[in-house]
């Protein structure tokens, strides 16, 4: 918790003073039609939201300076499209689907063992 | 009794499966000829939760090897950008962050077969995700699509531990549905996706630039403009990548040509008025405030501070 309001602490200093240092220069933004937080309070929501997807990610085992790396790289919106499910959303990751297959076929056997169809487990009870 | 309703229900919902896996219509649109392609892509082994890094790397050194390009990030790098540890995979946003932190634009494409086999056409590999299993017990991989065969009707993929992995269409169309036909094209500076729409795609190449990549962003932005020479708007952009590295008076060239077609635009006389004070001409850059016109408040304050800070050097 502390270390996650640290790290977006940190990133959210960097972008201010970004800003600053440009001046008064319209943005590319404005033009593309994608102003990022302008208002105050648009700023303060970005914020929390940047604070929830870096613990969201301190909980899926991510070190602290990881965390850092990720969060500088993911724009505002994509913050935001991450924030409110993080959980739910799908992660591609699947190299070695043999482990995966093997649970699956697990909880098949399993269920024709309870069912009475196999006898696979020796600490099964059919329902028979 | 149960048991044998029980039974019934699996026996029903496997057909049902395995129906609905037969009736699949052919899903490219009608009355289009693609070409058979096969795009070079270097092979990576499959590791355990590091499909999205892989991919990503598999993508970058064909491009390494076909273009003027060269990636930011090594292997291990990518792989602690891309792994959620207890997720076991990556994110949909972070392969497109870590893409461009490893120097790349992330172009996200149209969910559908004409875009990806467009951009097969044009020798552009795109990295999609697809479920291999039901919904009910996903299984989510990005796999680099690198070709389709027209006669046998399979796309070419490093989908596992075989290069090129042929997958029939049919079967292809029902992993990838369920992402909702996710994709996204992986292109170095100064290439365009086939597929492309020129905001979309300057909006992709913004995100380069924003997290550091200026000068890569400006060789997009410059085959943007070849592409798409009657959008005003990437002059604009252009003077101000070229402001922020520096490239002054090619600055001020960009904003002139965008003034020719939009001689009152506030944001651009804003901008060359900056930029002209910076460069010793003061008053040149107050007479074209002058001519700077807006209804909006914040555009109004934005023009009336450029003007304190011009009359305050």
């Amino acid at each position: 918790m502390q270390i996650s309001k640290l790290i977006v602490s940190s990133v959210l200093s960097v972008t201010l003073f970004a800003q600053v240092s440009w001046g008064q220069i319209a943005s590319t933004e404005l033009v593309l039609g994608s102003p990022s937080a302008v208002s105050s309070e648009a700023k303060v929501s970005q914020f929390v939201a940047r604070e929830d997807v870096a613990k969201a990610f301190e909980e899926m085992g991510v070190d602290p300076k990881t965390v850092e790396l990720k969060l500088a790289s993911l724009s505002d919106d994509e913050i935001n499209s991450i924030a409110s499910n993080i959980d739910t959303l799908p992660a591609g990751g699947d190299g070695g689907s043999i482990i995966g297959a093997i649970v699956f076929i697990f909880i098949v056997l399993l269920i024709t063992d309870i069912l009475g169809l196999t006898k696979v487990f020796n600490f099964t009870r059919s329902v028979r | 009794m149960a048991t044998r309703d029980y039974l019934f229900f699996l026996c029903a919902t496997a057909a049902l499966f395995i129906l609905s896996g037969c009736v699949a219509k052919d899903p490219l649109p009608q009355g289009k000829v693609y070409p058979s392609t096969s795009i070079n892509v270097p092979f990576i082994s499959p590791r355990q939760d590091l499909c999205g890094s892989t991919s990503i790397q598999m993508v970058a050194q064909y491009w390494q090897a076909n273009r003027n390009y060269s990636p930011k990030l090594s292997l291990q790098e990518l792989d602690q950008r891309t792994l959620l540890p207890l997720k076991g995979g990556t994110l949909q946003v972070e392969l497109v962050s870590t893409a461009r932190a490893n120097g790349l634009i992330a172009y996200p494409l149209e969910p559908n077969f004409d875009a990806l086999l467009s951009e097969l056409s044009a020798h552009h590999p795109v990295i999609v995700l697809i479920n291999r299993s039901y919904s009910w017990y996903p299984m989510w991989h990005y796999i680099p699509v690198n070709g389709y065969d027209t006669t046998r009707k399979e796309f070419l993929t490093h989908f596992s531990d075989q290069p090129n992995e042929p997958i029939g269409i049919k079967t292809f169309a029902e992993l990838w549905k369920r992402s909702e036909y996710w994709g996204v094209v992986l292109l170095p500076p100064g290439e365009i996706p086939a597929s492309a729409t020129s905001k979309k795609f300057l909006r992709s190449v913004y995100e380069l630039e924003k997290v550091g990549m200026v000068e890569e962003a400006i060789r997009s932005y410059q085959s943007a403009l070849m592409r798409w020479p009657e959008d005003s708007d990437i002059h604009f952009i252009l003077g101000n990548s070229y402001s922020r590295v520096d490239r002054l008076s090619e600055a001020e060239e960009s904003y002139r040509r965008f003034l020719l077609r939009n001689p009152n635009h506030p944001l651009a006389l804003n901008n060359l008025a900056l930029l002209l004070s910076k460069t010793g001409r003061k008053t040149e850059g107050l007479a074209l405030l002058d001519n700077a016109v807006s209804k909006d408040p914040e555009v109004q304050k934005m023009l009336r501070e450029t003007r304190e800070e011009i009359l305050k050097k």
